[in-house]
Order: C-alpha cells, then sequence, then structure tokens
C-alpha cells in the first residue's frame, strides 16, 4: 500500500453515508409527524367548526380555546382535568399490575435456577391477547358483561345475584374491566421486553452474588433491577405515553360515552368527542397540545426520576 | 430484440386501455351515470328497492351503509356530500336516505336539490306532514317519504286481558288514552307480576313529538319543552315503583321482553317498528307472533320515517325522479310494500283500499287491521319545532338522564353531563 492511497482513503468520508440511511427516517418524520404536530397547534388557535353542513372559520381567536378548556361548568367541574384524572387513574390500575407481573415472569423465566420448561409455550399464550383487536376485545368484554350476558347468566344461575346487574353503569366495575383489558393485552409484551433485558445482563453478576451468598430477594434488588434500570424506564415511559392515549378500549366498552358519569372518559375519548359531529379543529387541537405537553413533562419527569434513582445507586455502595 | 417487441406491444396494450377508458366519459355529458350510490344506515329500504324497483339496464346500484348510532351515517354522508362537486361521476352520491331527525339539516341546505324539476311532481296521494318534512324554508320540495310512521300503542294482548280485563283495540284504547290512565295502569300490571313498558325511553317519542317549542331557540340558546320534562317526571316514577324497565329503547335487555315468555305490555312504534325491530316476537320458537294488537294510546305521535332526498349533483337524475316515483305514486308498488312487507305506504289511496278490505288484516297483530288503525291516526300528526340537531340531542338527553334512572348519578349531574356532550358536539348551542 503505498503512501498515496492512504492519504486518498483518509480523506473518504463515510459520515454521508450514514446521513443518507437515516434520511428516510427523518423524511417520514417529517412528513407524518412533525408536519402535523405543529399543524395542530397552530390549528388551535382558531375556530374552525362545522355547524350541519356549514363549515364555520378558520377564524383566527387567540387562546380563547384553552380558556374554554379550562373554564369550569356550573358545576365547577373542569372537564379537561377531570378527564385527565380518568386517563391517569385507568392507566396506573393496569399499569402497575402489568408492570410488576411482567417483572416476575421475567425473572422466573430467565431464572437458570428455576428452568421453567415449556418456556415458547408460555410466552406465546401470555403474548396473543396482544394480538386481537383491542377493539374486538373490548366488544367481547362488553357482550360478556352485558345485563343479559354469560357473566349475569352464570352469577344469577348459581344465586350469586338475586337479578342480573348492569356492570357496564357502574363506575368501579368499568374500570377495573378496562384496567384489566389493557393489563391482558400489554403484560406479555413487557414481560418479553423485560427479558431481553434480564438476558442482556451479565449472568457472571448473578452468579457472583450467589457465591456472595445473596438470596433470591437480594440479587433481585440489588443486580437484577439497577442493571435492568434503562429498560424498565423504556418501558414505563412507552406503557406511561400508551395510557395517556387510552382511547379504544373505554372507547367500545362505554359506547364512546365513558359512562358512566364520563367518569372513563379519556382525553383522547374527550377530544374524539370534538371531532365527530362537529369537526371542532380548533378545540380538538387544544386538548392535543395539552395532552402532548402533560405526556411530555410526564416522560421527563419519570425518566430523571427512576434513571437518576439508579444512576446513583452504585456510587452510594462505594461509598459504603 | 424479442423483448423489446414484447415490451412495445404491452405499452400499446396499456395505452388502448387507458384511451378506452377515458372515452365514455368525456363523450358522453347527456347520458346518464352508470354507477348509482344510494347512502343509508339500514338494509330496510334496500331490501324494497331490490324487491320493486327495476334498475334500468346497465346500472350498477352501490349501497353505502353505515350505522346511525352516535351520527355515524350523518358524519359518513356529510364527507360524501361535501365533496360532491369534486367526486368523479361514478362516485357522486345519487340518492341518500334521512330520518325525520335530521332530515332538516340536508333539506334546509342547497346540498338537496328541487326534486319537482326533476319530474317527482304528484303529491296528492302522500300525507301532508311527509311532504312539509321535505320541504325547505322557501317552499321547494326536496325528498320523498316511502312510508308514513304514525306510531301506535303496540301490546301484548294477554297481558291486556290480564292487566285490563279486555284485549281488543278498541276496549284497550278507552283504557289508555290519556297519559293519566296510562300511569295508572301501570301501577296494576306492576301489582300482577308485569313492567308497563321495557325501556326507560320507550314514552319519550310520544311525549316528543308534541312539544311546543323546537329543541333550540332563534338565539340558538338550548331549551326543554314542557313535554320533555312531562317524560323526565313521567320516568322518574317508573323507574322508582319499577313500571318499566332502564334499558335503552334499541338494547337487547328490551329486545328479550318480546318473546313470549316476556313480562311488558306495551311498546310505542309504526309500521316499521314491528315488522323491523321486533324479530322476537316474530320468532316461530320463542315468539308470540298472533298476540300482539295496535291502538293510538296516550298521544298522537310518529317516530322515524326514511326520506329519500335528491343530492345536488347527482349525474342520474331521471332514475332519482324514477325511483321517487315508484315508492309514492305506483300503485302497485305501494300494494305490495302493504300487503307482502306490512308497511304503511305513503299512499292515500293504496292504504284506504286496505282499510276498508274486510279480508285484509295482520297475521302478526291477530288479524286486526293495522292499515286502518294508522289512516286514522295520520289526521292528528303534524310536522312542526324540529332542528337540525334533533337526532343527537335526543339521544344524548336519554343516555345522560339513564344514568340518573339507573341511579347512579343525581339529576343535576345527569344533566350537567348532558350539557358537556351537547357543547361539544354542536360548538353553537349554547347550554344553561
Amino acid at each position: 500500500m503505498d503512501k498515496n492511497e492512504r492519504t486518498r482513503r483518509k480523506g473518504v468520508s463515510y459520515a454521508k453515508w450514514g446521513y443518507i440511511f437515516i434520511l428516510p427516517f427523518f423524511i417520514a418524520y417529517f412528513i407524518f409527524t412533525l408536519t402535523p404536530q405543529i399543524m395542530t397547534i397552530y390549528n388551535s388557535f382558531f375556530e374552525n367548526y362545522r355547524d350541519g353542513l356549514t363549515q364555520v372559520g378558520p377564524n383566527f381567536v387567540g387562546l380563547e380555546n384553552y380558556v374554554k378548556l379550562f373554564t369550569p361548568d356550573k358545576s365547577g367541574t373542569i372537564g379537561m382535568v377531570k378527564y385527565f384524572g380518568n386517563t391517569l387513574v385507568l392507566w396506573i390500575m393496569g399499569a402497575v399490575p402489568q408492570i410488576v407481573v411482567a417483572l416476575l415472569l421475567a425473572v422466573f423465566f430467565t431464572s437458570y435456577r428455576l428452568n421453567i420448561k415449556g418456556q415458547q409455550f408460555f410466552k406465546t399464550v401470555i403474548y396473543m391477547p396482544n394480538l386481537i383487536m383491542a377493539a374486538a376485545f373490548s366488544m367481547l368484554f362488553f357482550t360478556l358483561f352485558s345485563p343479559v350476558g354469560p357473566v349475569n347468566q352464570v352469577l344469577v344461575a348459581h344465586g350469586v345475584l338475586e337479578k342480573s346487574i348492569d356492570f357496564l353503569s357502574l363506575k368501579v366495575p368499568v374500570r377495573v374491566l378496562i384496567s384489566l383489558m389493557n393489563f391482558l393485552m400489554w403484560f406479555g409484551n413487557t414481560t418479553i421486553l423485560l427479558m431481553a433485558g434480564i438476558q442482556g445482563i451479565d449472568q457472571n453478576l448473578f452468579e457472583a452474588a450467589e457465591i456472595d451468598g445473596a438470596n433470591s430477594l437480594q440479587v433481585f434488588f440489588r443486580v437484577t433491577l439497577p442493571l435492568l434500570a434503562p429498560i424498565l424506564v423504556y418501558t414505563v415511559i412507552t406503557a406511561m405515553i400508551g395510557g395517556l392515549q387510552m382511547f379504544d378500549v373505554p372507547q367500545v366498552l362505554t359506547n364512546g360515552k365513558g359512562t358512566p358519569d364520563r367518569a372513563n372518559m379519556t382525553m383522547v375519548m374527550y377530544l374524539n368527542n370534538y371531532l365527530q359531529t362537529s369537526k371542532n379543529y380548533g378545540m380538538a387541537g387544544a386538548v392535543s397540545v395539552v395532552l402532548f405537553a402533560v405526556s411530555s413533562a410526564l416522560s421527563l419527569f419519570v425518566y430523571n426520576s427512576l434513571s437518576s434513582q439508579y444512576r446513583e445507586a452504585p456510587k452510594k455502595r462505594n461509598r459504603i | 430484440m424479442k423483448k423489446l417487441i414484447a415490451m412495445l406491444l404491452a405499452l400499446v396494450m396499456v395505452f388502448a386501455l387507458c384511451a378506452c377508458g377515458a372515452t365514455p366519459s368525456a363523450e358522453a355529458p347527456a347520458a346518464e351515470g352508470k354507477v348509482f350510490n344510494i347512502y343509508a344506515w339500514n338494509e330496510e329500504f334496500k331490501g324494497f328497492f331490490e324487491k320493486y324497483y327495476t334498475v334500468p339496464e346497465g346500472v350498477t346500484v352501490n349501497w353505502i351503509i353505515t350505522p346511525s348510532d352516535n351520527g355515524a351515517y350523518q358524519q359518513k354522508l356529510d364527507e360524501a356530500l361535501l365533496n360532491q362537486a369534486n367526486a368523479a361521476d361514478d362516485e357522486k352520491v345519487d340518492l341518500f336516505l334521512a330520518e325525520a331527525d335530521y332530515i332538516l339539516k340536508y333539506v334546509n341546505t342547497d346540498a338537496t336539490q328541487d326534486i319537482t324539476k326533476l319530474g317527482v311532481t304528484d303529491f296528492s296521494n302522500t300525507y301532508k306532514y311527509t311532504v312539509q318534512a321535505a320541504t325547505d324554508p322557501a317552499g321547494v320540495v326536496k325528498g320523498v317519504s316511502f312510508q308514513c310512521c304514525p306510531s301506535a300503542l303496540i301490546y301484548r294482548r294477554s297481558i291486556a286481558q290480564d292487566v285490563l280485563g279486555v284485549s281488543e283495540p278498541d276496549e284497550v284504547q278507552a283504557k289508555l288514552d290519556s297519559w293519566d290512565k296510562f300511569n295508572a295502569v301501570a301501577a296494576d300490571a306492576k301489582a300482577k307480576g308485569y313492567y308497563m313498558t321495557a325501556s326507560f325511553a320507550e314514552t319519550y317519542r310520544v311525549f316528543s313529538n308534541n312539544c311546543s317549542s323546537p329543541w333550540v331557540d332563534e338565539n340558538n340558546n338550548l331549551q326543554f319543552d314542557p313535554q320533555i320534562e312531562a317524560w323526565i317526571a313521567q320516568t322518574e316514577e317508573f323507574v322508582k315503583n319499577g313500571y318499566t324497565l332502564t334499558a335503552g329503547v334499541w338494547d337487547q335487555e328490551k329486545n328479550d321482553q318480546m318473546f313470549a315468555n316476556g313480562k311488558t305490555m306495551c311498546f310505542f312504534g309504526p309500521a316499521w317498528y314491528f315488522n323491523f325491530c321486533m324479530g322476537n316476537a316474530q320468532d316461530p320458537e320463542n315468539g308470540c307472533s298472533g298476540d300482539w294488537a295496535i291502538c293510538e294510546g296516550p298521544a298522537a305521535h310518529f317516530w322515524g320515517g326514511t326520506w329519500l332526498l335528491a343530492p345536488a349533483g347527482t349525474d342520474n337524475p331521471t332514475m332519482v325522479a324514477d325511483i321517487m316515483n315508484t315508492f309514492i305514486n305506483d300503485e302497485e308498488v305501494c300494494s305490495a310494500l302493504v300487503a307482502n312487507e306490512a308497511q304503511f305506504s305513503n299512499n292515500m289511496a293504496v292504504n284506504a283500499k286496505f282499510a276498508e278490505d274486510p279480508d285484509y288484516g295482520s297475521a302478526f297483530l291477530g288479524g286486526q287491521n293495522d292499515v286502518a288503525v294508522f289512516s286514522a291516526m295520520t289526521d292528528n300528526i303534524v310536522w312542526e319545532n324540529h332542528t337540525i340537531y334533533d337526532q343527537l340531542l335526543n339521544e344524548g338527553l336519554q343516555n345522560n338522564l339513564r344514568e340518573y334512572f339507573q341511579g347512579t348519578v343525581d339529576k343535576e349531574t345527569a344533566l350537567a353531563n348532558f350539557y358537556a356532550y351537547v357543547n361539544e358536539t354542536y360548538p353553537t348551542i349554547v347550554t344553561p
């Protein structure tokens, strides 16, 4: 290899290929994500809806849509706040068991001491509910728990209930059903993610911990959890963003009404209400912007609190 | 070389095809379209259309059917109508169906056109309110209804016999011809272990059709007519005393009451209701066909009805007019609707013929001549106080108050939820 060639090779920049390969993503992102996002923010400052077949607007109204969104009604309820609360409650009711169970299963499945047989089978089974369309799944529960549905029939036939109950008109049962469905649909997915995370941890560490005399609880809290933190944070944040955008399950289960007493109306369902009949892009835009701000803030908060805790953990131990 | 020739041939073929595709629409603006698109929210009219209307040769009829729940049908239709000017000829809406609850939304706009100009001019046999409903404020008629929908009290003969001691329509009517009597009988029914009605909203139409003011006033303020208040008061009583089930009007729980083992005495509905929606009662095994009869009930009213409206910009105007004329003025078709489909047609002459025919009777109603009952009721139907918002306001009020009736929320909360719903659905309406 002569000197000349070496210098020439030095001058070749491979970086441009990197840019070219990631370009399609950025083009797609720009067209399908960024532009609509900016348009949504833009729309939220306009009065823009349909009255019957007549289009009203778009007229610039400044922050009026936001003011309307946060104006309490006669009974003092601010719709936006109430629906945000609903969404949060529904998400927590589903996500906490989802992550706990998934973590437990992931640890079981990856434990070389338990060495569970038929793992592939179990993984497939727990992932299965996610393959069903959320709407179909929700419709199934709607039918199961309707006043003339099989659940009522069985309970009445066995004397548990005196007469059938309209479960879907009661606040707590509906919330439990929604959370249960979200849990069933997503815990398999989370399990598989966390398993991948645990398998990525160096096995020597587990063995070393055991030789040092750590019991399985100690191994879990002192080895597995800290090293799993990045994946866990990722799981929690994606679950949270998904949860804040919860729509299909409660929409179908409550027929779009968030019954009873709008206690199961999520933020996206609320947004959808504005778009359905009146095509109210102004108000829907305002709801979206608030939703976007809230999700960003919460994601940042979760990211910082969860990851910093584990980032600092080893240092503390060193000090001891 | 061979490849090149093959390629050239292929290209020639493609161009030839393109050319073919382009010719007809370019050359023949006078001829009518070959595709006829009908928008509807269920299969009812489709069935009659396919049986009784002969589609001109070469025309394909497309049905675009979207359920009307939550306004889904209106949304679909609105998109299509607003896009009508830009749509390709074969994509244009050529005919669409609308219900009484939202017909004004389309009649009062340019999205529909004058059918008298298309050739539908003879309204001498149609019922007056059906024409009024399809007439815009300037007096232009935009559509016709193929049915007339006076709504009757549909009752179970056997239960009436048990509760009232009579089962013939005239005698039953005498005992149920006012709300006071109706409410009193509800208590008797309860005492005998029956329900008066199976849905909390069963009597809604009977009240709402007799409103003396529309849903919104001239300043777009939402208002409750005394009739609506009366419905709320009655339903409170009925639910509290167990005179009614709290199912929705279309719920399975209510429909199950139509089986022979059902415990409900009264339903309300027009001809289409007992023909199209009381399948359980007509079930050969578990039903009770023949154990039913109709009478006018506590107040005259109508419910629903399907209007055929002519959209502006259709490329099949002759066929639109032809369909409309067939279903209102063709004696043979109207007679078939009554005789075979148990409809109450929108042709007075035909209905009169059946009303006077001593041999005519509905097997479902135990041989009763339903056409005669409905004919007598048509004089009392009025078309007034309607708005373009009716469907979703009626639906929304019922859905939100249902939670109150079921005891989930108090009345104030239920109304607040209804107002929230109205604000989301119709930004122009001012709620209290």
